[in-house]
């Protein structure tokens, strides 16, 4: 069987690649760019900026644009969260802290701590009282969360937010999780029929470990740095890039998506 | 299903220390910790082994897992489960909020200047928030989809409705759901941290209550369109607070926004629920605002309870153990009071457990982030 839905906006934030703009040219054969400061999230105030740990921001930026193209407030979509490894950063600072001083560990890093530290930023930033989850599917993350994403269109008329990230590890545990380049994707689905659609698309899952699009280099060699990137394969197809593209899984299936024939 | 925490190992256990009113909780023993508090520790954990290709998953949330696992012939279950619908339709939803941490904190303990970590804490699939997921999947050899969801003390609650939405969704044709975490320092300081940790057994809704005990818990279910278990899942609801990463919003308006919608879910309305197994953390607020969100949803509150003085917060488990707590009250027909309770916060907290048959039980899940999830399971009809 297969699900049928519409993306009706999509975002991306990583390094040479700041925004869809930047993505649409790189798809079409121009170099990254050179890295320029993300503008700042629009959804934190100053002082939420300092506290918000490091996984919000990152996954901030791209689900910020995906809701802009989408012309929806970040407010109004079911939104899901989906990470390999979480906040590598307070992970680090909370080991250290414990194996040296447990006493001083601080009570805001510790409740940023939590996986759906950036899931809860964004509701309290946005103002968004409705579902807002955060999942995990380790190096696997890209196709669960598009697996929960979808799941939720026979529930709610509403859109639904799905952004897929994952950051570098800090310190030690580098050697474990080697990504060199940080990754924030996101798109906006919704059931089918939507006049916002910017592709219309059909998913049926398939055992399939290895992803599947005709890329650029320059993007193709993110996918094995960081497992977040498997979400590019489809990002390229929403930008118009590829009729037929997988979003594989090591464990449980992957996702074969094609466009819907008009 | 199955249940494994600090008051028993396994449902028999579990439900002998549920009548005797006989709490798991114990003054801390845990290795490298020196807090003066209350835990829900389970024995046996230490002693569990994984073997094998197993042994890549080494961590105490994992071994907590398969001592879980092991009990009330779960593991049975779902092989019977398996010669009905193939595995690669049988979905694998678990909840967690601490996964593998207690190695990422020994690791570094245990690592040298060179800031490199010893061989045995190099396990890549440990130290990541899908660990016990994918580790669950492995052990019952599920080949449906294969999910985390980790949304801190709401997190096995919410497995219930991502089950029912992928079976819903044709994505899978039946699930196994559950929760599991383990005790560490990363929760044991870092509640600490916020002043949440009694240094008494917790005593949830007791106008005299001091904190939380933390503690942990691995318990799993079969979610199935059609079964004869031990109740029915009629409702869910999932709401976010938009509030305060750690504070519940004043007036519970995220939970009883959970509480509702679970209710519309079921088509049901408040006077068919006849018990709430409830959050019921034990912390100053937590109760208090807890309390005032079943009075704004229910005019006539049921009879309500935490039980989290058997187990302690189980946080990442909270949510599959008291579902497991709400699906016993249906089948056993006794709805458990709290434990440690003398003056309670309203007058629908439960002070003395009873023997009652009731049709429908909600249980409510909350955590930081704002994360609200409540479930309702009704009585399967015979």
């Amino acid at each position: 069987m297969s699900l049928e839905f519409d993306v009706i906006g999509a975002g991306i934030a990583t390094t040479g690649i700041p925004d869809w703009e930047a993505f649409l040219a790189v798809l079409g054969g121009q170099p990254l760019v050179e890295d320029r400061k993300a503008p700042p999230s629009a959804l934190l105030s100053p002082r939420e900026r300092r506290r918000a740990p490091r996984a919000a921001k990152l996954s901030f930026a791209a689900a910020e644009q995906a809701c802009a193209m989408a012309g929806l407030e970040p407010s109004e979509p079911i939104a899901v969260f989906s990470s390999g490894m979480g906040d590598l950063d307070i992970t680090d600072y909370m080991c250290r802290t414990l194996k040296d001083a447990p006493e001083l560990l601080s009570p805001t890093r510790f409740h940023n701590s939590v996986h759906n530290a950036a899931s809860g930023y964004w509701s309290i930033g946005a103002g968004a009282t409705g579902d807002v989850t955060a999942i995990s599917g380790w190096r696997d993350s890209a196709a669960t969360g598009l697996l929960e994403a979808l799941s939720r269109l026979g529930e709610t008329e509403q859109p639904i937010l799905l952004a897929v990230y994952d950051d570098l590890a800090q310190g030690p545990m580098r050697a474990l999780w080697p990504t060199e380049h940080a990754f924030s994707g996101a798109i906006v689905v919704t059931r089918p029929g939507s006049p916002k659609a910017i592709a219309r698309l059909s998913a049926k899952t398939i055992r399939a470990r290895e992803d599947c699009a005709d890329l650029p280099a320059v993007l193709a060699e993110r996918i094995p740095d960081n497992p977040a990137a498997r979400l590019l394969p489809l990002l390229a197809q929403v930008a118009g890039h590829g009729q037929t593209i997988t979003v594989g899984a090591e464990q449980g299936p992957g996702l074969q998506i094609s466009a819907r024939p008009a | 299903m199955t249940l494994t925490c600090a008051a028993g190992t396994g449902l028999p256990a579990v439900r002998s220390a549920l009548a005797a009113g006989r709490s798991g909780l114990r003054a801390n023993d845990f290795p490298h910790c020196e807090l003066d508090t209350w835990i829900g520790r389970v024995d046996g954990v230490e002693d569990t082994v994984l073997a094998g290709d197993l042994a890549e998953f080494d961590c105490r949330n994992n071994r907590l897992a398969l001592l879980g696992l092991e009990q009330d012939d779960f593991i049975g279950q779902v092989e019977a489960l398996k010669s009905r619908v193939a595995a690669d339709r049988i979905a694998c939803v678990i909840g967690t909020s601490t996964a593998g941490i207690g190695v990422t904190e020994a690791a570094y303990r245990e690592m040298g200047e060179d800031e490199v970590f010893q061989a045995r804490h190099r396990l890549p699939r440990v130290h990541t928030p899908h660990t016990s997921a994918a580790f669950t999947a492995r052990v019952l050899g599920l080949d449906g989809p294969v999910l985390t969801i980790s949304t801190a003390c709401s997190s096995s609650a919410k497995v219930f409705a991502s089950a029912a939405r992928l079976i819903e969704a044709g994505l899978a044709d039946a699930a196994v759901v559950g929760g599991v975490d383990s005790l560490c320092l990363s929760v044991l300081y870092g509640f600490h941290s916020l002043d949440l940790v009694s240094d008494q057994p917790c005593r949830p809704f007791d106008r005299a209550r001091k904190g939380l005990s933390l503690g942990e818990a691995a318990g799993f279910a079969i979610v199935e369109k059609q079964g004869a278990g031990f109740g029915r899942l009629l409702g869910w609801g999932e709401s976010s607070d938009a509030h305060h990463m750690a504070s519940p919003h004043p007036e519970g308006a995220g939970a009883a926004a959970a509480m509702a919608e679970a209710l519309t879910r079921a088509r049901l309305s408040p006077a068919d629920i006849g018990y709430i197994n409830c959050h019921g953390t034990a912390t100053s607020l937590n109760d208090e605002v807890e309390a005032r969100a079943i009075a704004s949803v229910f005019e006539r509150p049921p009879a309500a309870a935490s039980t989290k003085g058997w187990t302690g917060h189980t946080l990442g488990a909270a949510g599959i153990a008291e579902s497991v707590f709400s699906l016993l009250a249906l089948d056993d027909e006794f709805l458990p009071a709290g434990l440690n309770l003398d003056d309670p916060e309203s007058d629908f907290i439960l002070t003395e457990s009873r023997h009652e048959k009731v049709d429908a039980v909600l249980s409510n899940s909350f955590g930081f982030g704002g994360s609200n999830c409540s479930l309702i399971f009704g009585r399967v009809s015979s």
